[in-house]
């Protein structure tokens, strides 16, 4: 390195290398200005200069100074060393591997600079790139453990465990016989476990086992041993000697689940889907006997049993096991029951058990058959699991007559206003459930939780800028004013981008979807660091399950979310180019004219409250970071150019945009439904004819009778059919192609659309969601039966459910279900009448839904609402108007109270 | 609770043989005086203005939460006041637990408390008002030491009778406890 210069001079260079790699820049640069005094066009010098400058986010001058000094030294390592690194810093990976290999063309034994193409080579899983740099960095330096290492975790990476094991065995060779010495015992022994790991994986569950017991005392993390050694002799059927290694592990915690179902499995009494003979489950509950004499205090061992258990014996089994629950008075006792639902039958057997129970307390004061009394809590806790249990069926009536008699009873417990929030949630009234949830979260201002589930119910109920205020009571962090999106804090970006949504604001909507995309791509790149951290910490079975992980990343539930709200608002944006205002007045002229000036009052309101607030809160800003001493050395955030997400609505090609999500979206969720609507939905938008039909196909695949993919079949063929008859050669293809799969799909086969049609509306008469799309599908194809179509959805039944005993005598339709038959009736059908007749009956089905205006959906949900408003604007009740307290008639015999105040004027 | 139901009996004796349940009293702050307003809207026909839930949190450890296994049952709000004269007394604003709650003597337990504090603070004083015909309260009172020491005519507006009695404990170094 700097070999072209005067020995004063390369001197002066080693400074700045070195003052690089100590972060004093500064000196690294005064450095690199004096030689460039008297060399200005000196390569490396230049590169380091850039390289220096990035790091003190002069980006641009970096770029341009590396680039030059390139120029100025073809030949040197040195710049294309530091143009790669200048590529890496920007996360530019790809580019950065290009001048990697172009330094180590010209010097090919650089360590450095193999060790960090290696690196780049495992984040962008350029597998055989990474097994044959790490090959080479362990013939330069075989001396090196991690060399040895970082070979075999190559060779594991890309599909070839068993050379990996030959590599770690050849490094066990190179050990001598008393290591690994004490300070080394933790790593030596992860190398041991992940070579077994190796070895399981390979399928040489023998040697897997010889390994382990001659090793066992270099291993020093003897609960992953015992757990590899169960698991290893479980699957050679070794069950007496598996078990009895799970048994110990079961002392040591009877509440992990893995461990009882292991011994099931020992015992030959594990099954997949939960189905189990008569004879199985009378083994299975000795068993369980026997484990819950041994651990009378795990809840694992007293809950599982209720899994496999059927008709009187789970009633009796649940009647005890929920008894000494409600005594104590455990909140989370519902969500820990409702797996059970699922199970036919057992919804009815508990709703029995939970009334006789209700009944017993209230009446005597003890549980049925038991002379102990009670305390007085757990009438209100019987009261609040019965109420959860008419949620989970859907009754909401009932569950809030109960929650409220709860409430009355012990009006200071805050998990029942929580619960009594979902309630109004299902039913349907989300402004009164944010209500709710509010009161929940004044009770106990120190709890955040009850805070989260406050801001939640708020953009539930599209209060976006109140729960913004809300969420960030807990996110200020010393100046830091809203740091949600700093901690990643995602749930909450979602469910505004949703709100936004709902209300049309598409750029705030896009702006927090893709907030979220981001934090994926962040969560991607961070796992850059590991990749030296976690072959030098040997903690290499954490490290290949996290590199899987990340490979599976984008599969991740709040992705979807992200990408599907992110396409949704793309779609929109295509479909209705940028709101434009001409659209907006078209709009507002269908209204009278007061109704318009007050709305546009309204607007300019809202819209001068938003700058004032924007203005209030730079200034904010700026008032704290002044006040901060440090001010000036934190760094100062970037400020957001784009808050309300207006530039992100001006794409030019929103389905191109679109695009880029679903493609995400193909490779990581391809089993999901909605990836294939989309992908339907914006082909046939882009006219992309076979990609249409692919996503037809994969629906078809999917889930035939899913309305949605019977809704696509058709509306693709449909369009096709209406196509003019193939002109271009490629048309031509496209229709060959189509014609040749055509008759592979099965609900095609030989028959016409509109046949297709009925025989899907046969199929799946009684549910009214299969009704609504074969009813659209009717009017698609006939125009003329639109009638018909109508009457189709008129004459569904809400019949109720008693038949299938999963949940009782309920009504079957779902609340968003009916809301989307109704958006259906008044925009795709426009009959007003009829979506009014439909409001009206759906009212009916629930009476507490805002959207269907039912008969409870304008109740004030809050127990005193007065009280509520009283207190917080700090009114003062006028004294005079009070009356005082002691009147014992009224108060229920209230004991003594005392009085007070107000008459401050009598003495 | 229910005055003359046996409060001295101590705080277990209702919830049958066996269960036992935890009674504890926690302070009373800005982060969690709604849980005294909605006991306070459960318990009594008032509603208590701002200064009232100010001088119940100033007065410190004198307000007490009282919790019956994790559930908050009942509360003592107190105000402190300066006598003429400088000295310090308490003034119970109010007492008061829960109907179900009734009977496991978490009133005693608050009560005592304030007997406990004032003795280490060398408060001499407690008082606070009642209505005349409040008999139970008054019993309950009197059971714990406090005498009548001054009827007020016309104190309250709206309910009859309008009299209330002052009703005061002093506190000797020795009697802390009934």
């Amino acid at each position: 390195m700097g070999s072209s210069l005067p020995p004063k001079e390369a001197n002066l260079f080693k400074i700045i290398v070195k003052s690089y790699e100590t972060k004093q820049y500064k000196k690294g640069l005064k450095a690199a200005d004096s030689i460039l005094k008297k060399f200005p066009d000196h390569g490396e010098t230049l590169s380091m200069k850039g390289l220096t400058l990035n790091c003190m986010d002069r980006k641009s001058e970096a770029y341009e100074l590396v680039r030059r000094g390139l120029k100025n030294d073809l030949k040197s390592h040195v710049c294309w060393h530091v143009y790669g690194l200048l590529y890496r810093s920007d996360r530019e990976y790809r580019e950065a591997i290009k001048c990697y290999r172009n330094a180590l063309r010209i010097d090919p034994d650089n360590i450095e600079i193999l060790r960090d193409l290696s690196l780049l080579q495992a984040q962008m899983r350029d597998l055989s790139g990474f097994v044959e740099t790490r090959q080479q960095l362990l013939t330069l330096k075989p001396n090196h453990r991690m060399n040895w290492i970082g070979f075999a975790v190559a060779h594991h990476l890309s599909s070839n465990s068993s050379k990996a094991i030959e590599v770690l065995e050849a490094y066990e060779g190179t050990l001598e016989d008393d290591y690994p010495p004490e300070n080394e015992r933790y790593e030596h022994g992860e190398m041991l476990l992940y070579k077994i790991s190796l070895l399981e994986e390979c399928g040489m569950l023998d040697r897997a086992l010889e390994e382990m017991h001659k090793m066992e005392s270099k291993i020093v993390d003897k609960l992953s041993f015992r757990e590899q050694m169960a698991c290893i002799l479980l699957k050679l059927s070794r069950f007496d000697e598996a078990e009895k290694i799970y048994r110990s592990l079961l002392f040591m915690n009877p509440d992990n689940y893995k461990y009882l179902i292991a011994v099931q499995k020992c015992l030959g009494l594990y099954s997949e889907n939960g189905q189990y003979s008569a004879d199985d489950v009378e083994r299975l509950s000795a068993l369980y006997k026997s484990l819950k004499e041994e651990y009378s205090w795990s809840s694992a061992v007293k809950r599982i049993p209720l899994d496999f258990l059927e008709g009187a014996k789970f009633q009796e089994a649940a009647d005890s096991y929920v008894r000494p629950l409600l005594t104590k008075g455990v909140p989370s006792l519902f969500s820990d029951l409702s797996p059970l639902y699922e199970h036919p039958g057992k919804a009815n057997i508990l709703e029995q058990l939970f009334l006789k129970l209700e009944d017993s307390i209230r009446t005597s004061g003890c549980f049925p058959g038991s002379l102990q009394m009670e305390p007085p809590s757990t009438l209100m806790w019987t009261l609040l699991l019965v109420s959860q249990h008419y949620d989970r069926r859907s009754q909401y009536d009932t569950a809030l007559d109960k929650i409220d008699e709860a409430i009355l009873h012990t009006p200071t417990v805050i998990d029942l206003y929580s619960i009594k929030g979902n309630i109004l949630q299902h039913a349907g009234n989300f402004s009164a459930a944010a209500a709710l949830a509010n009161e929940a979260r004044s009770m106990d201002l120190a709890d955040r939780y009850l805070n989260s589930e406050c801001v939640m119910q708020m953009l539930q109920a599209d209060q976006v800028g109140l729960a913004e205020k809300t969420a960030v009571l807990f996110t200020k962090d010393g100046d830091q004013h809203n740091n949600l999106h700093d901690m990643q804090c995602m749930w909450y970006e979602l469910a505004s981008g949703e709100s936004y949504f709902r209300q049309g604001d598409l750029g705030r909507a896009l702006k927090n979807f893709l907030a979220v995309e981001k934090h994926y791509t962040d969560m991607t790149e961070d796992q850059f660091d590991f990749h030296s951290y976690c072959l030098r910490k040997m903690t290499l079975r954490a490290y290949v399950s996290m590199l899987k992980f990340q490979d599976r990343l984008h599969a991740h539930e709040y992705f979807q979310k992200a990408a599907a709200g992110a396409i949704r608002c793309y779609m929109k944006l295509h479909d209705s180019p940028s709101k434009s205002s001409t659209e907006e007045n078209d709009e507002m002229s269908k209204l009278p004219a007061a109704q318009r000036k007050k709305l546009r009052q309204k607007q300019k309101k809202a819209e001068a409250r938003a700058k004032r607030e924007a203005e209030e809160k730079q200034e904010d800003e700026i008032t704290s970071s002044n006040s901060s001493k440090s001010g000036k050395k934190q760094q100062s955030r970037p400020v957001d150019l784009d808050p309300r997400g207006e530039k992100l609505v001006q794409v030019e090609d929103p389905l191109a945009e679109a695009t880029k999500y679903l493609k995400l979206l193909q490779n990581s969720s391809s089993d999901s439904l909605e990836t294939h609507i989309f992908s339907f939905e914006l082909n046939m938008r882009k006219q992309k004819v076979l990609l249409a039909f692919q996503a037809v196909k994969q629906l078809i695949r999917l889930d035939g009778n899913n309305p949605d993919s019977h809704r696509c079949l058709i509306r693709f063929f449909h369009k096709i059919n209406s196509l003019p008859a193939p002109g271009t050669d490629s048309e031509k293809l496209i229709w060959n192609v189509l014609e040749a799969e055509r008759p592979d799909l099965r609900q095609l086969h030989g028959k016409s659309l509109v046949e297709v049609n009925s025989n899907f509306l046969e199929k799946h008469n009684a549910s009214l969601t299969h009704r609504a799309a074969a009813a659209e599908m009717m009017y698609l194809l006939e125009p003329d039966k639109k009638l018909q179509a109508i009457k189709l959805i008129e004459d569904s039944t809400n019949s109720t459910a008693s038949g299938n005993g999963v949940l009782g005598p309920i009504k079957e339709w779902g609340i968003q279900d009916c809301i989307n038959v109704h958006k259906l009736l008044d925009t795709v059908f426009a009959e007003q009448d009829v979506a009014n007749r439909w409001k009206i009956r759906c009212a009916e089905y629930f009476p507490c839904s805002t959207y269907f205006e039912g008969a409870r959906s304008a109740t004030s949900y809050i127990a005193d609402s007065s009280f509520e408003s009283s207190t917080e604007n700090g009114n003062v009740l006028n004294p005079e108007a009070k009356i005082k307290e002691g009147d014992a008639g009224s108060l229920n015999g209230t004991v003594h109270i005392v009085d007070d105040l107000s008459n401050l004027s009598m003495r | 609770m229910g005055a003359g139901e046996g409060e001295a009996a101590g705080s277990k004796e209702k919830s049958g043989g066996g269960v036992v349940a935890r009674t504890s009293l926690d302070g009373l702050r800005d982060k969690n005086v709604m849980q005294l307003k909605k006991l306070n809207t459960a318990l009594f026909p008032v509603r208590y203005n701002d200064k009232y839930y100010q001088d119940a949190i100033a007065s410190k450890d004198f307000s007490k939460l009282a919790y019956y296994s994790d559930i908050c049952v009942g509360a003592i709000a107190c105000r402190l006041e300066k006598k003429e004269g400088g000295a310090v007394c308490v003034y119970i604003m109010t007492l008061g637990v829960l109907a179900p709650y009734r009977g496991l003597g978490l009133g005693t337990k608050l009560l005592n408390h304030v007997f406990d504090l004032c003795v280490k603070q060398n408060i001499s004083e407690i008082y606070l008002h009642v209505q005349t015909n409040n008999d139970d309260a008054i019993a309950f009172y009197k059971k714990f030491g406090f005498e009548i020491t001054e009827t007020i005519y016309q104190y309250y507006k709206n309910i009859t009778p309008p009299d209330c009695y002052v009703l005061t404990k002093f506190i000797g170094q020795s009697a802390t406890k009934k």
